[in-house]
Parts: C-alpha cells; sequence; structure tokens
C-alpha cells in the first residue's frame, strides 16, 4: 500500500504543474479600475484594465469589427464607451477598415483606438514564410491600411495569424515593425495567433520584441490550461494581453456556447488578460458586451453551467480540484484526466505518455480500493478513466513515437 | 491493446479534390490541394473566416502553383450553400471601384489578386512574385479556373429590382443575417444610391410569405418601442435611435425601404421608383 501512495513532492509537483488547469478562478480585483463614462447619454461604471507596459487604459471589452459591415454599429459601440476597435488588413477585403474609417472621420483621434493586423505569403502546410515575404510588402500593406481606415497610425499592428515560433521572429516583420513604430505609423506592436498558442506566446515573450499579445482563449479550449499558463507568464513580462474567440471560433472548440456573457465573464476571471474583444454584428449582442462590462463577475448559476458544458462537450476535466481531497491514495486525478484528453481527443500518445511517466505512478493506481471516494463534480467516471489511460504508460515506445 | 491505441492514432486520407483544378501552361501544380470546412476554415484565413461562415460556407480547396522563376499563384476556391451566398460574401468583399472583368457572374482584378464570382462558388486568385506579367498571369488562371467550374450562373435576380438612376455601380449587398444589426430582420439586399451628393440607401428583405414580413414589422416596431401600433401592410415612417429615420413599405412576403434620406420629394420619387422595378423584376 505504502508504495502506492503518492509521495508530497510528487503531488505538489504534478497538481502545481497542472495550475493552468483550475477552471474557475478566485476573483480578485487587482489591476483594474472602475470608470464612469457616458455611454449614449447615460452614465454608466465600466471595468477597466491597464494593457501591460503599454500602459493603455482600456474597458475589458472592446469591439471585433471583422465582420460586420454596419456603421452604425460600429458608431452605436464608440457612443457607448468602447475604445478599442479590432480590425485586419485582410478582413472582408479590406473594407472593414474602410467600414471603420467611414465611422472615425471626424471623431476625435484620441476618442478611439484601432488594433489592425498584416501577415505575409507563407507555406501552407508549415505555416512558416516563404522566401520572399519581405519587409517592404508588410509595410505596403500597413500603409493600404492607414488609407482605408484614414488615420496617420494605428495604436497597436499585430503580426497576424502566427501558429509557430519560428514565425514569431521572423526578421522582415521585425524590421517592418520596428520601422514603422519609429515612423509614427505604429505605437504598439502586437503579434495574434489561434493556433499552437502557448508555442508562439512563449516565443513572443522570449523575443523581447512585442508589446501586445492577441490570443484566442475560451473555457472549452482543450488545451486551455496551457494558453493560460502562456498567457501568465507573457503577462508577467508587461506585455498587453488582448483576448479573442472567447465566445465562439478559433480551432477545436464547438461553435456556440450556452451563455454567452458567462464565456465572456470566464475570460475575464483571468487578470493576466487585459481586454477582449469579441466580435459583435448586432445591438443586443453589443447590449449584452456592455452589461458584462459593467459587471464581469461570475454568478454562481453561470460557473455551474460553464463547469458542466466544458466537461460534457470536450470529454475532459476543468481541474475544480475537488477529487484531490476526495481521492484516499492522493492520486493527482486532473493529471490522470488530462493524459486521458491527450490520448483520445488529442489522439496524441506521446503526450499522454510523457505525462503519465511524469506522474511517477504504480501501474495499477486503483488496484487496492474496492470502491471510489471520488465524487466528480461533473460526473466523470474517475476510476474507469484511470484504469483505460494508465494502461498508455506501458506502450513502448516505437508504436507510439 | 497496444494496436487499439496505436488505432486512435489512425485517420483517414483527406477526401479526393471534386474541384477540377486546370493545368496552365508554365506553371506546375505543387503540394497536395487542401481541403477546409466550415470547422477548419479557421486554420486558413483566420478570424477572416466569421464571415465567410456567416454566408453558409460548405467548402474550400486550395490549389497552389509555381513556375520555373519562383513565381507562385494560390487559388482559393469557396463553395457556399446557395449562389446567392456566395454573391453575399462577393458583394462584401468588392470595391464598387474596382477594375471589374468579364470572368464567371462578375470578377474584379487588383495588383496581386483577382476574384470572381461563378455559381455558389467564391475564387479568390492571388499572386506573388509575378512582375510585370501579374495581371495577365492572373487573368490566365481566372479563366482556366471558371472554365472548369461549368456554368456562371447569374447575380441574383432581385437585384433588377433596384432603380438604375443614381445607383452606385456595382454597391449591391446581399447581407445573409442580422440585417440593419437586428437578428429579426434576417437577410437583405441592399444597394447605395448617389443622387445629386445625396448618399442613401435602398432595401429589400424577402421573407418567407407574408406571416414572416408581419413577424418582422411587428418586431422592429416593439424594438422602436412601438409595440401599440396596429400592424397592417403599408408604409410606416420609423425613426430608430441606430439609424435615423428609416421608411419601409410592407407588402406580402417583401418588405422594402429607404435609409438616410432626409428630402421627403426624393423619397417619394424613389420608392415610386422602387416599386415600379420590384413589379418589373417579378
Amino acid at each position: 500500500m505504502r508504495d502506492r501512495l503518492i509521495g508530497r513532492r510528487d503531488f505538489m509537483k504534478t497538481t502545481l504543474a497542472g495550475c493552468g488547469g483550475i477552471f474557475l478562478l478566485a476573483s480578485e480585483a487587482k489591476g483594474q479600475e472602475t470608470k464612469v463614462v457616458d455611454s449614449k447619454g447615460k452614465e454608466r461604471k465600466f471595468f477597466y484594465r491597464t494593457l501591460g507596459k503599454t500602459g493603455l487604459k482600456l474597458p475589458v471589452i472592446n469591439m471585433g469589427v471583422m465582420n460586420s459591415d454596419n456603421p452604425s454599429l460600429i458608431r452605436a459601440a464608440l457612443d457607448s464607451g468602447m475604445v478599442l476597435l479590432d480590425t485586419a488588413h485582410g478582413y472582408m477585403g479590406g473594407r472593414n477598415e474602410e467600414t471603420i474609417g467611414s465611422v472615425i472621420k471626424g471623431r476625435s483621434r484620441d476618442s478611439f483606438m484601432i488594433g489592425s493586423k498584416v501577415s505575409l505569403p507563407r507555406d501552407r502546410s508549415t505555416g512558416l514564410y516563404v522566401e520572399g515575404a519581405t519587409t517592404d510588402e508588410f509595410l505596403k500593406k500597413l500603409d493600404i491600411s492607414l488609407k482605408r481606415l484614414g488615420v496617420d497610425h494605428v495604436e497597436i499592428l499585430y503580426h497576424h495569424g502566427v501558429s509557430n515560433k519560428e514565425s514569431v521572429v521572423y526578421e522582415p516583420v521585425l524590421k517592418a515593425m520596428e520601422k514603422a513604430k519609429k515612423e509614427g505609423k505604429i505605437r504598439f506592436a502586437g503579434i495574434s495567433t489561434h493556433m499552437n498558442e502557448p508555442e508562439v506566446l512563449h516565443a513572443t515573450v522570449d523575443s523581447k520584441f512585442y508589446d501586445v499579445v492577441l490570443v484566442a482563449y475560451n473555457f472549452q479550449q482543450k488545451h486551455m490550461p496551457e494558453v493560460r499558463s502562456a498567457i501568465a507568464r507573457a503577462a508577467q513580462a508587461g506585455i498587453g494581453v488582448v483576448g479573442m474567440k472567447a465566445i465562439r471560433g478559433g480551432n477545436r472548440q464547438t461553435p456556440t456556447v450556452q451563455s454567452a456573457s458567462a464565456a465572456l465573464k470566464w475570460v475575464l476571471q483571468d487578470q493576466n488578460v487585459h481586454t477582449i474583444v469579441p466580435g459583435f454584428t448586432a445591438f443586443e449582442e453589443m447590449e449584452m458586451d456592455l452589461a458584462v462590462l459593467e459587471n464581469p463577475t461570475l454568478t454562481d448559476e453561470e460557473k455551474r453551467t460553464l463547469l458542466k458544458e466544458a466537461s460534457a462537450k470536450n470529454n475532459y476535466c476543468q481541474g475544480c480540484g475537488q477529487c484531490l481531497k476526495q481521492c484516499r491514495d492522493r492520486l493527482p486525478v486532473p493529471d490522470l484526466m488530462r493524459a486521458y484528453m491527450y490520448t483520445y481527443d488529442y489522439r496524441n500518445l506521446v503526450l499522454a505518455q510523457d505525462l503519465l511517466l511524469s506522474l511517477n505512478l504504480p501501474s495499477h493506481p486503483c488496484e487496492d480500493c474496492s470502491a471510489c471516494s471520488v465524487k466528480c463534480s461533473v460526473g466523470f467516471n474517475v476510476p474507469a478513466k484511470i484504469r483505460d489511460v494508465i494502461r498508455v504508460k506501458g506502450v513502448p515506445s516505437e508504436f507510439i513515437g | 491493446m497496444i494496436l487499439g491505441i496505436v488505432g486512435l492514432l489512425w485517420s483517414p486520407a483527406a477526401q479526393a479534390a471534386d474541384v477540377r483544378f486546370p493545368s496552365v501552361s508554365g506553371w506546375k501544380q505543387v503540394g497536395e490541394i487542401q481541403t477546409f470546412n466550415p470547422n477548419t476554415l479557421y486554420e486558413y484565413i483566420n478570424g477572416g473566416a466569421d464571415l465567410y461562415l456567416a454566408y453558409d460556407f460548405e467548402e474550400l480547396k486550395v490549389a497552389e502553383y509555381q513556375n520555373g522563376k519562383k513565381a507562385s499563384v494560390t487559388v482559393e476556391v469557396y463553395r457556399h450553400r446557395t449562389a446567392t451566398h456566395a454573391f453575399g460574401v462577393y458583394s462584401q468583399e468588392r470595391v464598387p471601384g474596382a477594375n471589374f472583368i468579364d470572368v464567371g457572374v462578375q470578377g474584379y482584378q487588383e495588383v496581386h489578386a483577382l476574384n470572381f464570382l461563378s455559381g455558389n462558388t467564391y475564387v479568390k486568385i492571388t499572386s506573388f512574385e509575378t512582375g510585370p506579367e501579374d495581371q495577365a498571369i492572373l487573368l490566365t488562371f481566372a479563366k482556366a479556373v471558371a472554365g472548369n467550374l461549368g456554368g456562371k450562373g447569374a447575380f441574383p435576380s432581385i437585384l433588377a429590382g433596384f432603380p438604375g438612376e443614381g445607383k452606385v455601380k456595382n454597391s449591391e449587398k446581399f447581407i445573409a443575417r442580422k440585417f440593419l444589426g437586428y437578428p429579426f430582420l434576417h437577410s437583405a439586399f441592399s444597394a447605395e444610391y448617389d443622387v445629386s451628393g445625396r448618399n442613401f440607401r435602398l432595401f429589400i428583405i424577402e421573407g418567407k410569405d407574408q406571416a414572416d414580413c408581419r413577424d418582422m414589422v411587428e418586431k422592429y416596431l416593439a424594438q422602436l418601442g412601438m409595440q401599440d401600433k396596429a400592424v397592417a401592410e403599408g408604409q410606416y415612417a420609423l425613426s430608430d435611435a441606430y439609424h435615423g429615420e428609416i421608411e419601409l413599405h410592407w407588402r406580402g412576403a417583401r418588405i422594402w425601404g429607404i435609409l438616410d434620406l432626409g428630402d421627403p420629394s426624393l423619397r417619394t420619387k424613389y420608392f415610386r421608383l422602387f416599386e415600379q422595378e420590384l413589379e418589373k423584376a417579378k
């Protein structure tokens, strides 16, 4: 029995490693403030955070304009108190930036901020830049974007849609960003990612080049713990963190959620995220976002809904941690459930086996218990999943490498 | 057990391409034809995917070509559920003042890019390092691709209902969802007008039937705080906090209207013109 118990050191090691997997975070108001704003002639108190080292103070929700061709909606968002308009050189073949340009024409330049994005040709299969994706080409696109928008600079220019660490430090783009900064065409250099986000975020921090990251982050991401940890590292390094795809979109997730406002609040519970830019195309969606901007705290009911939804749809544990206290043998159940997810959802046996080996577990961890003391909060059959996944530990590497 | 677990890693090969990408003299198709569906489109066009999904996108096929001088051309064929939806996304991206070309239903060309509409497909061709021959190369590819797509189709017939006088050429759009930012108005066609410097917009919503249109009018009135107003077919002058003054007319399964036109005599004239043209277009 004794050799089957997990040592305290191992327990600490594994649970700490899985910290990012805790689904609901303690709500702390650290790093945010409220500001009374004139919202279409009405006084409303909105939550603001500071976008890392940029020092820009932003409402915690702004507008993702990406698929709105409706100038009235963009105008209403700005008149309601949103400040940052998120767009890209390529959205709607450039019409998106033009629509924004028509709305901001005549508005005071300090009443709004713009984040746009530029990309260069890449190899379709590897995601790496092709020979000839140049600084000049990047700057040419930026100039076109500025012209469409009718401004002489944007607050943030993102290196668009990066999915690997090599592209993060692609020199022609870095040179272009540097030049654009010097010429006053951009205030801050950003990078956006919604694939392999952890790899891109870590490379972004290591590069010491970027001021802002725009990252896909939501409660349904199967690799959410890794994304969260990488976001924390970026925020600690002073990088401004903008969240996207809080409600839908991106990879490996279902297109809809039961409660859009709960999904937004879930992202905002993470104080390392400084603002989010959900896309909306209807006034009622904007009003819902404004309500969250006034009160971003998750209710108990919303927490329960999110936990159930995330677990049911993704077949994986959300790390509520209750099982850690319940398991008689102090097994690192959340990590074992993660290994299960790697095996059956990611279909990545290497990742699953690496994790299982790092846990330093016996071959039959549940053997001594006739009945399981764990009552999973989302109803997983924990012992069955453990019995199933633990087998991966013994698969010879030549079969899974 | 090992075979069972290892079997998890197996996935069927990608389906063979059903779009026939053409052979173009001097160019060689390189790499596999890539296929994206509504769940994977994000991998290819990032946040731009949302727009396509709103227009009932079904599938994208991508082929890449290279020549001996390392220039490359990428051909993307987006297939939508209907020709109207393909027109819709095309209309969201085209610029009224673009360099239009006669390929498919319609196309236009810019430096390093050519887009055209054909039936329920929207084709986007981009080039890289193609030098001074760029425009000719793009056009060659466009014609070859269009030839393989079969019947080119036509613009939605309802567009003929927009009066020609003062219409900004190529400004017609199909908005697939949430017209004017209101989910209850679902889809609409619109066109821009410029009459002696006065800019305004005409629109038409085609409902499923009369009841569908009644529902839309009722919801719109409720949105504007006019839920007590009796709802009947006819003309409505509305004041919308987000859009300003709107005049709309409901008859049968159609609602049409004018946005941003303050001049009453011009409004009357265009209502009459619009009605006449819609009658003709039936």
